[in-house]
């Protein structure tokens, strides 16, 4: 086990460097001037050279690099952003727990409606619900959650008079406003991420059921609720996991979208908004970091099938 | 190009489709009553015996159809749903392409006098705050979220294709090397990778089939690569290489066809998401520019007020992406049922 973690670790080093080298790359082989329009729209300062100089932008690209990761790397310093000159990781830590908030919701709503409409689904094979349940699924999956947001935002508006809260409250300040805020959000984005649950928890809660051992109980005579619930599920669960670590990319991805459109001070809007400004040592640091959860992310769901079923060893 | 690799591909899906079938695992949209192939003489033989999943079709009945277009009319027969989506495709296609002969108006032509129209006579899916007609935005904007799908799952195919096989068959410090390379690619949230290359690109319609194309064939290599894996340990590769078979004619005579069914599988199960991927670019302001209209586009937050007013605005680009992503998900995996069933469930 402990040789396990560590093994993975271990490659985690050389990716991460990759992601590096590729972020640096891609933002400075790309054509697009950050000091030009920094002088040019906002004065910035007196001449282009003169801000080159200052940002850095005037010395060799591998001097920049190594600046910037050797910050990273000895003293924990992502370095500060271009135009406002704040630290880049107090700004993400500010910003994260909006954005942690919103992706755990939308999981939570998600995992519930998609296991909860999967055993049913699974249990009642063939049956009206079954049916349903499939119908829903293939809905969710193919409705785009920015489409369903516009529309859920529009809508209400003009039908009921009402409109999503628009000013954030953190959660620390008042739990009840926070999550009257987060609960439009979560539940628009969790739903349409629901449909890849309900189907992965269907078909692998009936292949589950088909095994011997799941026969051996039905002999002993229990109650298809223990069976179901006690007996399937743990198993049934592993694929529902591993899918969803592997759309955690996308939950965080598409928190872009949804800070953006319900106007949510989280860690997608700071990097939409730093793209806009091309403001390079956020849209860096912050990709880099990310990727950096991902990967520690991938380390624990691998780690938790060890807790879910006990035959598999690290 | 030896016929007999062809067939044995879809044999082999075929086969593990079928005894998927009997172990109860019927696949989500058709009834399990058990239909055979027509070439179900195979059947006894256990997929999980090596020899008869290497054995080429050499004995199989001769099918009256090559699979290629048989799989066409097993899909009309056998799965429902995934001849609704078909035809909803076609319908995508049918709209794209014939825009310009059916469209009643201009994409941009626009009519003060008639803003904000919900539904009339002439306008049948109403206007927007312009006088633009929707039906006529939503006709030409099928055209970028096709041109844009095609593009990039073809570019992105021919990619996985290069990647995969030549990483799999290769293998070696080769494979090593470029697999670390795509472990780090995919590191990444791909929204936010491909929105810090397209802000720096600049939106154009060609720069996002490009952009969605790499990312696309980086992505999928993985498949190709673990099928391309697979194949060269079987015999016919071997015996290939026995007869003095290069490299090159390996790969391209031998692995190249097996490979194939699972490409057309990834790439059509792949459109649904580079066109949903395509609308949130688009969405975000960074795919194709006005004024041609994406159906991303019209759901942006940039219209979000004028939506207060003309609801329509939002429902209907959201309907048409909604059908959109519907269709190719049903056809995708009603292909991807009938073609290579070892990619379900992913």
């Amino acid at each position: 086990m402990k040789q396990y973690v560590l093994r993975r670790v271990a490659l985690a080093v050389p990716t991460l460097f990759l992601v590096s080298i590729i972020v640096f790359l891609l933002l400075r082989l790309m054509p697009g001037d950050v000091a030009t329009r920094m002088v040019e729209g906002h004065a910035y300062a007196p001449t282009l050279a003169a801000l080159r100089h200052d940002l850095g932008l005037d010395r060799p690209m591998h001097a920049q690099y190594a600046e910037w990761i050797g910050n990273i790397v000895l003293r924990g310093d992502f370095g500060r952003s271009y135009w406002t000159r704040q630290p880049i990781l107090d700004e993400f830590v500010r910003r994260f727990p909006v954005t942690l908030e919103l992706a755990l919701l939308t999981i939570l709503v998600s995992v519930v409606i998609g296991v909860l409409v999967g055993i049913v689904s699974a249990a009642r094979q063939d049956s009206l619900s079954d049916y349903v349940g499939r119908v829903l699924s293939i809905f969710a999956l193919s409705v785009p959650y920015f489409g369903l947001a516009v529309v859920v935002v529009v809508l209400p508006a003009i039908w009921f008079r009402w409109t999503p809260v628009w000013t954030y409250v953190p959660f620390t300040v008042s739990p009840a406003e926070n999550l009257k805020i987060m609960l439009i959000p979560a539940l628009v984005f969790g739903v349409t991420r629901a449909g890849p649950i309900m189907r992965i928890m269907r078909s692998s809660l009936l292949d589950v059921l088909r095994q011997d051992y799941i026969r051996t109980a039905w002999s002993k005579g229990l109650s298809e609720r223990r069976i179901v619930l006690r007996h399937a599920l743990k198993n049934a669960l592993i694929p529902v996991i591993s899918l969803v670590g592997l759309q955690m990319p996308l939950y965080i991805g598409g928190s872009v979208i949804i800070e953006a459109i319900f106007r949510l001070p989280g860690v997608g809007l700071f990097f939409f908004e730093a793209l806009g400004k091309l403001d390079y040592p956020v849209v860096q640091s912050v990709n880099l970091i990310i990727a950096a959860m991902v990967v520690c992310l991938n380390l624990l769901i691998d780690l938790s099938y060890a807790f879910l079923d006990p035959r598999i060893r690290y | 190009m030896p016929s007999w690799t062809r067939g044995s591909a879809t044999k082999l899906g075929e086969e593990l489709r079928l005894s998927a079938e009997r172990r109860g695992y019927a696949p989500s949209d058709s009834p399990a009553d058990g239909r055979r192939a027509p070439d179900g003489a195979l059947l006894p033989a256990s997929p999980q015996d090596p020899k008869a999943r290497a054995k080429p079709a050499l004995e199989a009945a001769r099918k009256s159809r090559p699979w290629y277009l048989d799989v066409w009319v097993q899909i009309v027969r056998r799965k429902p749903l995934g001849t609704v989506g078909g035809a909803i495709v076609v319908l995508m296609l049918a709209g794209a392409v014939l825009a310009d002969l059916i469209a009643p108006y201009g994409y941009a032509q626009t009519s003060l006098r008639e803003r904000f129209v919900a539904v009339s006579a002439e306008h049948w899916l109403g206007t927007d705050q312009l006088g633009r007609d929707l039906l006529t935005r939503l006709l030409y904007g099928a055209r970028v979220s096709l041109y844009v799908g095609f593009g990039a799952v073809a570019l992105g195919s021919t990619l996985a294709t290069l990647v995969g096989v030549a990483s799999g068959y290769f293998g070696g410090r080769f494979d090593l090397l470029l697999q670390r390379a795509v472990d780090a690619w995919m590191a990444f949230p791909p929204l936010l990778l491909l929105m810090s290359i397209m802000s720096l690109l600049g939106p154009s319609a060609l720069n996002i089939t490009v952009v969605l194309g790499l990312a696309f064939g980086v992505q999928n290599s993985r498949i190709v690569r673990a099928v391309a894996l697979s194949l060269k340990e079987h015999t016919f590769v071997e015996s290939a290489r026995a007869l003095g078979s290069g490299h090159v004619r390996v790969t391209v005579g031998h692995i190249l066809p097996n490979v194939l069914p699972t490409i057309i599988v990834v790439a059509t199960t792949g459109l649904s998401t580079v066109i949903l991927t395509e609308a949130s670019l688009s969405f975000l302001g960074l795919g194709v520019p006005p004024p041609y209209p994406t159906w991303g586009g019209m759901l942006s937050l940039a219209g979000l007020d004028h939506m207060y007013q003309a609801p329509w605005l939002a429902v209907w680009p959201a309907v048409a992406l909604s059908l959109a992503v519907f269709g190719f998900n049903m056809l995708g995996d009603a292909l991807r049922d009938l073609l290579d069933p070892r990619l379900k469930g992913g």
